[in-house]
């Protein structure tokens, strides 16, 4: 199992625990993911794509082709990033002329893209290539009720396939730690990171709000995600909340970091205190 | 319109031409500021009637679209000064009709016409603020401004943010590199990214100084 690692931005620059726990994890279930080297930013399917459609397709041609040149396939960490890889790929596969002009920009750099590297979602490659038993095999099982948060880019599917399957593959995995998983009526609302952008009052208090209140009435002691965005929507959007007069302090991390707790790593060699929500508390729960 | 009078631009010009669009009766020359004397030197060996200079606000930049009679069909030749530069070199000296246009675009648009032998006042109240021009509005960027951060960011790095020194300590002290091996941290990747910024023209539409190595007019 060899895949080109795609980082993106947010988890280097923002939570790098992830990183770390990536590492952990994939050595113990022997998944061979060497960093894309030279990447650059997927670019992000809302912003970036708004901005400029031209602009955001021929950056993601570059990093798809980057992985084409290993012959590697893509492993993705965050739905954002998996979103506008698996789209610019299915543009480019439907849009001769979208790639042609895509095409012509990169062959100046000496690029060549023929679309051939698959994306992968970090769900996807742990459900179906590396398998849930392995990971219960490996897992010490965590007595944590958690809420589980796939985010909206997980539902995106090609070519007509089922859009609960990730997300059904998420929870599964969430289960192999030993968790359990509860599930609330607000699932799939968005956790309002994009809305952020333009009216953050909205985004805290109309989409973030209402999912904290219904995790805490059911009594979560954590949120998996599976998105760097929306780990970073629910704990920022935890502090900035206390000027709209709600406390919240929810534990919110990412699957693979889950995974490395269940593996049996501690907060330290993972580096949990870059949350900015009490995931090492979490971790001390587990003991 | 004839090919070769707009060929003849060119070849004088060089690489000042960003852009040429011939149509039957008509011709659009874009220059860069620098090229705009040249360009419309070369366009005199064909004996053109000046017409107008039409300047418009371009959100950014003030449009200067110099107008051409040659034998009956229009040539325009076009440059775009930036807001906070606003200068041009004049024509006046290569083509004296252009002395009113000249005035009435500095005194409504604020454009500074270098070297004109005779600036001074033309349209507005002789009372008026000669740094209030009119008709200039406030830099407006084709991008909303929420979202030039980003912009500035992906042009710079290729990243939709820049690394803090904060966060490069701390995944130095988780035991990561200070930076993910992305075009942030390679020259050459770097350099790929940033030649399809430009041939996407994504720096134009951002305002992106190359110079500085930031968004214009932050």
């Amino acid at each position: 199992m060899k895949y080109a690692l795609f980082l993106g931005c947010m988890i280097p620059q923002r939570i790098p625990s992830v990183e770390l726990a990536e590492k952990k994890v994939f050595e113990k279930l022997g998944v061979d993911a060497p960093e894309l080297q030279g990447y650059s930013c997927c670019p992000d399917s809302v912003v970036a794509r708004l901005l400029d459609k031209k602009m955001w397709l021929t950056l993601a041609a570059r990093n798809l082709s980057l992985a084409e040149q290993q012959g590697l396939d893509l492993l993705v960490l965050c739905n954002g990033c998996y979103e506008t890889l698996v789209e610019a790929k299915e543009i480019l596969k439907r849009d001769p002329q979208a790639a042609k002009e895509a095409g012509e920009i990169l062959a100046k750099a000496g690029m060549k893209y023929a679309g051939k590297a698959r994306v992968r979602h970090v769900v996807e490659v742990l459900y179906e290539d590396v398998g849930v038993e392995k990971i219960k095999k490996l897992s010490k099982p965590l007595k944590l009720k958690l809420a589980v948060h796939p985010g909206c880019h997980m539902f995106r599917e090609s070519d007509g396939g089922d859009i609960w399957r990730k997300p059904k593959q998420f929870e599964e995995l969430v289960r192999a730690t030993g968790a359990e998983v509860v599930n609330s009526k607000l699932d799939r609302l968005c956790c309002g990171f994009p809305m952020m952008q333009v009216n953050e009052e909205a985004s805290l208090k109309q989409t973030l709000l209402p999912k904290l209140a219904d995790y805490q009435e059911l009594g979560v002691d954590g949120i998996v995600v599976s998105c760097p965005a929306c780990n970073i929507q629910f704990e920022t959007g935890q502090v900035l909340l206390r000027k709209y007069g709600a406390r919240y302090n929810i534990p919110c991390l990412h699957l693979v970091e889950l995974l490395a707790i269940a593996f049996g790593f501690s907060a330290e060699e993972l580096a949990l205190n870059v949350h900015r929500s009490p995931v090492p508390q979490l971790v001390q729960k587990v003991g | 319109m004839k090919a070769e009078l707009i060929e003849g631009i060119k070849e004088k010009v060089g690489a000042g031409v960003l852009k040429t669009e011939t149509r039957k009766r008509r011709a659009n020359v874009t220059v860069e500021p620098a090229a705009l004397r040249k360009a419309v030197g070369a366009l005199l060996t064909h004996r053109p009637r000046f017409v107008i200079i039409a300047a418009v606000d371009a959100g950014m930049g003030i449009d200067l679209l110099y107008h051409f009679d040659v034998g009956g069909r229009l040539v325009i030749i076009r440059t775009t000064v930036a807001k906070e530069e606003s200068e041009v070199d004049t024509i006046v000296d290569l083509v004296p009709a252009a002395d009113w246009a000249e005035k009435e675009a500095a005194e409504l648009f604020g454009v500074r016409f270098s070297a004109h032998p005779q600036p001074g006042h033309l349209v507005l109240p002789k009372d008026w603020p000669s740094d209030k021009p009119p008709l200039m509005g406030p830099f407006k960027r084709m991008l909303p401004e929420q979202f030039c951060p980003v912009a500035e960011s992906l042009i710079s790095t290729g990243m939709t943010a820049p690394m803090s020194p904060l966060m490069q300590r701390k995944r130095e002290e988780a035991g990561l590199p200070s930076a993910p091996p992305a075009s942030s941290t390679s020259e050459a990747s770097l350099s790929e990214v940033q030649k399809a910024m430009k041939g996407l023209e994504f720096d134009k539409k951002a305002g992106y100084n190359w110079k500085k190595g930031k968004l214009r007019h932050k």
